[in-house]
């Protein structure tokens, strides 16, 4: 009888812990689960990344590639990435990356559209004013670049200048007037040392063949006056001459004027989008030079309306000079990109001319050599203009007509 | 004989009693365990919850589904997604996005942890409710146990930023911090979990338009 008893106790035992036992394995199986759960997603999410970033790069350094990648073993799973065209005339395309990880699936979606150099802010191939200059230009304390910087050179800094946005350097490391804690600049945004963005050699004279079609092109003159006054240009050959007026939306459907073997000399209010284009045909530097006389402005300003679409380029062969003139001695007001192929931006007579206020720049400047605008006596304007460069964020999205493209592409968004 | 049965009825009782202690103890030690080991899976799965939330919203700081200009409303300047996150804080950020259905028009999202005193109904003091706001709309939350909900900022030189962080344009990365409890525990003994990401950075934000 007691042995009946104690079998009943025992079976009733092992029962009672084998019940709780099977609970305690399930809710450990679906913890486990839950990990592994999470290890998956996060694997397929890394080989996805993986799949665009590699597609970018295929696409910086073969810009036509289309062709993916199908079903790739990656990491323990696969990847999978196809480009398509989204917009043809725009050269839009999409990349879209899959990252397969045993039954989880990842997808990223990244958009790429063609760069050109009025996405910068500032570029520069040399950070010198010539090729035998030896003297070094420094941004300062009183300097301010808004939007994206670029040099091929090293980036020179005293009494911390400061720059708002990307900003990327070809030779590297900064160099400090002083030491670092004395000069080093304040970034607000990314610096990326060791980007290498050359400046292209053809851009002005490839604008001719555009000019011819569709636009208008000034020819066998040694100087031309520009007047912009909103829609109509005014132009003159001569000083003492009177202005003649073009309407611009007959003259230059395409937006594209062109100087050929010029001098111009400009000012005005830009309505709508134009890129004013002067070349040289000799190796002097005094043809293909663009002097601004006077403020160049939009006549909706994009600050005050974001919703303008005025916007204006300007791309010389060799130097883009501030006219040391009474208009110019209390400030200026540039709203245009400027482009400089063999020379650069700067002030005439930097080093000679009054203190001039500053120069508002709305826009962006590439150039091959770095001109100055003035002198410093210690943290001291002594000469010519501080800058105060701000950009013109409308050219990440839109650029003025035929300006120079820097061959490659740019991220306009990733969804992940 | 009638000593023998005393003896048989006594030690049977005790017998008997053990044998009840030991099933008491048992019926105990399981609903103790039983307990405690869901609520450790409950915790497991709130975190998770909460991760794969932040990390879907927070990867899309900047994003916008367009090719054109959209306009920022708090500059009324075109939108640079560098600039997405206008206000950081240890335990709260907000920024602009595209929510779902991606549409092209810039949202609103703002992430921020709730006081302890709105959740004084759970018996566990410390938890607390980690909002999501939509466009300044109602938040929407529920009380998933967080405890600690702490973020760190880093700029493009991978150095701290102190919070408060009003300047657009300084965050780069983020590290985030997220700690889970039981909201109701066994005996008061409250399980927790831990979640770490070291470095979050949206490529929407730790870029310009100018990426090529």
């Amino acid at each position: 009888m007691s042995g009946k008893a104690i079998l009943i106790v025992v079976i009733g035992f092992t029962l009672t812990l084998l019940a709780v036992g099977q609970k305690f394995g399930s809710l450990s199986n679906r913890a486990v689960d839950n990990y592994v759960s999470y290890q998956s997603e996060t694997v397929a999410h890394n080989i996805a990344i993986s799949g665009a970033n590699i597609a970018a790069n295929a696409i910086y350094l073969s810009p036509t590639w289309d062709d993916g990648y199908d079903n790739i073993p990656y990491q323990g799973g696969y990847l999978d990435v196809t480009v398509d065209v989204v917009d043809e005339d725009l050269g839009l395309r999409e990349i879209t990356s899959r990252g397969i990880y045993f039954r989880d699936t990842s997808e990223i979606k990244l958009r790429i559209a063609p760069s050109n150099f009025s996405e910068y802010a500032y570029y520069s191939n040399y950070e010198k004013a010539g090729p035998t200059s030896s003297g070094t230009i420094w941004w300062t304390g009183k300097d301010t670049v808004w939007g994206p910087f670029h040099t091929q050179a090293k980036l020179s800094c005293a009494f911390h200048p400061s720059f708002r946005g990307k900003t990327t350097s070809h030779k590297g490391s900064i160099e400090y007037q002083t030491n670092k804690k004395t000069d080093s600049p304040v970034i607000t945004g990314i610096y990326l040392p060791g980007k290498n963005l050359e400046i292209p050699t053809q851009a002005v004279e490839n604008l001719e063949a555009d000019a011819d079609d569709d636009g208008y092109k000034f020819d066998g003159q040694d100087t031309v006056y520009l007047l912009f006054d909103k829609d109509t240009l005014r132009y003159k050959y001569s000083y003492k001459n009177k202005y003649t007026a073009l309407y611009l939306p007959s003259a230059a459907p395409n937006g594209l004027i062109y100087a050929k073997n010029m001098v111009v000399r400009l000012k005005g209010t830009v309505k709508g989008k134009y890129t004013l284009g002067c070349s040289s045909s000799t190796s002097s530097t005094g043809k293909g030079t663009v002097w601004l006389d006077d403020d160049i402005v939009y006549n909706t300003n994009p600050l005050k309306h974001p919703e303008s679409t005025d916007l204006f380029g300007i791309i010389a062969e060799n130097y883009v000079w501030i006219t040391e003139n009474t208009p110019n001695k209390t400030s200026i007001n540039i709203q245009a990109s400027v482009f400089s192929e063999k020379w650069g931006f700067g002030a005439y007579n930097y080093d000679k001319r009054p203190v001039s206020g500053n120069i508002n720049l709305l826009g962006g400047i590439q150039q091959n050599y770095r001109q100055p605008v003035g002198t410093i006596d210690g943290n001291t304007i002594s000469h010519g203009f501080t800058k105060q460069y701000r950009y013109d964020s409308r050219l990440a999205f839109m650029s003025p007509p035929f300006y120079p493209g820097t061959g490659g592409f740019k991220i306009v968004s990733w969804f992940e | 004989m009638g000593f023998t049965t005393l003896l048989d009825i006594a030690g049977s009782m005790i017998i008997g009693g053990t044998l009840m202690m030991i099933v008491m103890r048992l019926s105990d030690a399981s609903t103790e365990k039983t307990y405690n080991y869901s609520g450790e899976l409950i915790v497991q799965q709130n975190l998770l919850t909460l991760a794969e939330m932040i990390e879907f919203d927070f990867r899309k700081i900047g994003f916008c589904n367009t090719w054109n200009a959209v306009v920022d409303p708090r500059t009324n300047q075109p939108f640079v997604s560098s600039q997405a996150i206008y206000y950081a804080d240890g335990s709260s950020m907000s920024f602009y996005t595209d929510l779902y259905p991606y549409n092209g028009s810039l949202d609103s999202l703002r992430y921020y942890l709730g006081p302890t005193s709105e959740c004084s109904s759970t018996p566990n003091p410390r938890d607390r409710i980690l909002y999501r706001v939509e466009n300044g709309n109602a938040a929407v939350a529920s009380n998933l146990g967080v405890t600690d909900f702490r973020m760190v900022f880093y700029d493009v030189n991978d150095d701290t930023i102190p919070p408060p962080v009003v300047t657009r344009g300084l965050i780069k990365s983020i590290e985030i911090n997220i700690t889970v409890e039981n909201v109701a525990a066994y005996d008061e003994k409250y399980s927790n979990a831990f979640w770490k990401q070291i470095r979050l950075a949206s490529r929407n934000v730790s870029r310009s338009k100018t990426d090529n």
